[in-house]
């Protein structure tokens, strides 16, 4: 009877990662904030979109941008206005966050609740 | 005692053993990885100090410890199928009862001790114990490999998953989910109930001894007791890089996105030293490359602590530990199978990873305590560097040939 090997892996390790990222995509869809949020909030933009494109639809939906993040296509803005999240949305934003639902923390084969792990390593 | 030509049932098809026994170990990992993110919404949520939350947790780990030799031996007695479907129904409720929990006491029974004995029950050693019988002995590393990899990409999928988990439903649904997804185990254990009937039998070569008398006769051989004090260091070295390094960042400027990035590259990189390392078992004598890891471990460690901490060395650091970070239980599982044989894998497995979780409270504890007393981080990190050399010595006088009381006269 033939036993598996590399080809097995590679087959079994893709199909998880892509139904992993589809289970991500509705997800991050899910906990974006709803259109009429204001505040202090995480943009998330397509990955490539230039930043100086990404500068300007800020600027048209009226945020103020504070600072951009390890990644550039996602950016930290604040704004009182109502709807916020709503016109970033408009703008082409993936979605507007209070705070980035991925966080990659590592348990290895000790999981410690100390909350400034999570803390720190969360984006 | 291996899967034959005869056997033909669909579902006990080796692939889809192993695929079986990878989702398992993927489900058990990853869901425990994702417990951390709760802690400031549990804790705020029921206004506790921060200290019930993580009470629970390290309560969990114990019961871990404690419950793997004796989950092991059950898998042992019973087959893994069973114990992994045990293992799971103690994962979901205690999940459950993590969420519904109003008062400490019953978050440490659900968080604690019910998710403790699930994840012992349900852990990828018992899994390992039902690949290393069901596949023959040239593809056993191999299969170590495979299920340690899972349990490291389940851990790597997970964390984020719970994380957005909570911000789509909240936290309590968010449990709720992970607690229905623990009782996937229970299907995908069904194809490893092929190995359930055979469990207690010897296989050829190996002596028929009871497992009181395969007990003592492991602590009883010097090459164990020395692959378990190994695998102690192991255990605090991974605990104290993944609860200290984050803050160790923080205090050399480190930015906090870098150093998200950073502790998942330890995740992606370790699913490859995984397999790799099963591979490399299955070829070559497992205490060298075992020996080897805690060397290149102690390397990057003291060359990290010694050079600029700047995002590249951090990077190369995170992905270099990430690579050896679980690259130790494919080689360390293929020797007590090599010593002691199939039969009672999963109770010796069990006492050596016993040892691990020994280690990881002291990685977690003195990297607390001796900065405290330090201010530094450093006498740990040497200290770390110091017992990964420790354990690179410890394993090579181990007899890499079945103990003698394990053959058959």
């Amino acid at each position: 009877m033939g036993w598996p090997g590399h080809r097995l892996a590679i087959t079994l390790f893709a199909t998880v990662i892509v139904a992993w990222v589809a289970v991500m995509a509705v997800l991050m869809r899910k906990a974006s904030l709803p259109a009429e949020a204001s505040g202090p909030m995480l943009v998330v933009f397509e990955p490539g979109t230039p930043t100086d494109d990404i500068f300007a639809k800020l600027t048209f939906a009226g945020a103020k941008p504070v600072r951009q993040t390890a990644f550039a296509f996602i950016w930290v803005v604040a704004g009182d206005e109502a709807g916020l999240a709503g016109r970033l949305s408009s703008q082409g934003a993936i979605g507007a966050y209070r705070e980035l639902p991925l966080n990659p923390s590592i348990a290895g084969c000790f999981a410690l609740a100390d909350a400034k792990i999570t803390a720190y390593t969360g984006l | 005692m291996t899967i034959t030509a005869k056997q033909v049932p669909w579902y006990y098809t080796p692939t889809l053993v192993i695929v079986a026994g990878c989702l398992v170990a993927m489900v058990n990992f990853g869901v425990r990885s994702s417990f951390g993110l709760f802690t400031a919404p549990i804790s705020e949520a029921h206004v506790w100090p921060r200290e019930i939350f993580s009470f629970g947790l390290a309560l969990q780990n114990l019961l871990w410890g404690i419950a793997t030799p004796l989950a092991g031996a059950l898998a042992d007695r019973y087959g893994s199928a069973r114990v992994l479907m045990v293992g799971a129904l103690f994962y979901a409720v205690g999940t459950v009862v993590m969420a519904m929990a109003q008062a400490p006491l019953m978050f440490h029974f659900g968080a604690g001790i019910l998710i403790g004995i699930g994840v012992a029950m349900s852990s990828f050693g018992i899994v390992m114990a039902a690949l290393g019988r069901i596949v023959p002995p040239e593809k056993r590393s191999w299969a170590f490999g495979i299920a340690t990899a899972s349990g490291s990409l389940g851990q790597f999928i997970f964390a984020p998953l719970g994380g957005a988990l909570i911000s789509a439903y909240g936290w309590e649904k968010a449990l709720f989910i992970l607690a229905a997804s623990t009782l996937l185990i229970l299907i995908f254990a069904l194809p490893l109930m092929v190995q359930n009937s055979k469990s207690t039998k010897a296989t050829s070569g190996e002596a028929d001894i009871t497992m009181r008398q395969a007990i003592g006769g492991a602590f009883g051989h010097s090459s164990y007791l020395m692959l378990v004090s190994g695998f102690f260091v192991c255990g605090f070295q991974l605990a104290f890089i993944t609860v200290h390094l984050p803050p160790y960042l923080a205090e050399h400027g480190i930015s906090k996105e870098f150093a998200g990035l950073a502790m998942g590259a330890i995740g992606l990189f370790n699913v490859v030293g995984s397999y790799t390392s099963g591979i490399i078992g299955g070829k070559y004598n497992k205490k060298i490359p075992l020996s080897l890891i805690y060397i290149l471990r102690s390397v990057f460690i003291v060359a990290f602590i010694l050079l600029p901490i700047t995002t590249t060395t951090t990077f190369i650091f995170t992905a270099t530990m990430g690579f050896l970070w679980l690259s130790t239980v494919p080689l360390t599982m293929g020797l007590v199978t090599v010593m002691f044989g199939t039969r009672y894998m999963a109770t010796l497995y069990g006492f050596v990873f016993l040892s691990h979780q020994v280690g990881s409270f002291f990685g977690v504890w003195l990297g607390g305590r001796l900065y405290d007393q330090f201010g530094s981080y450093d006498p740990v990190w040497w200290m770390g560097a110091a017992l990964g050399i420790f354990a690179a010595l410890v394993h090579l006088p181990i007899k890499e040939l079945r103990a003698p009381k394990f053959v058959a006269a």
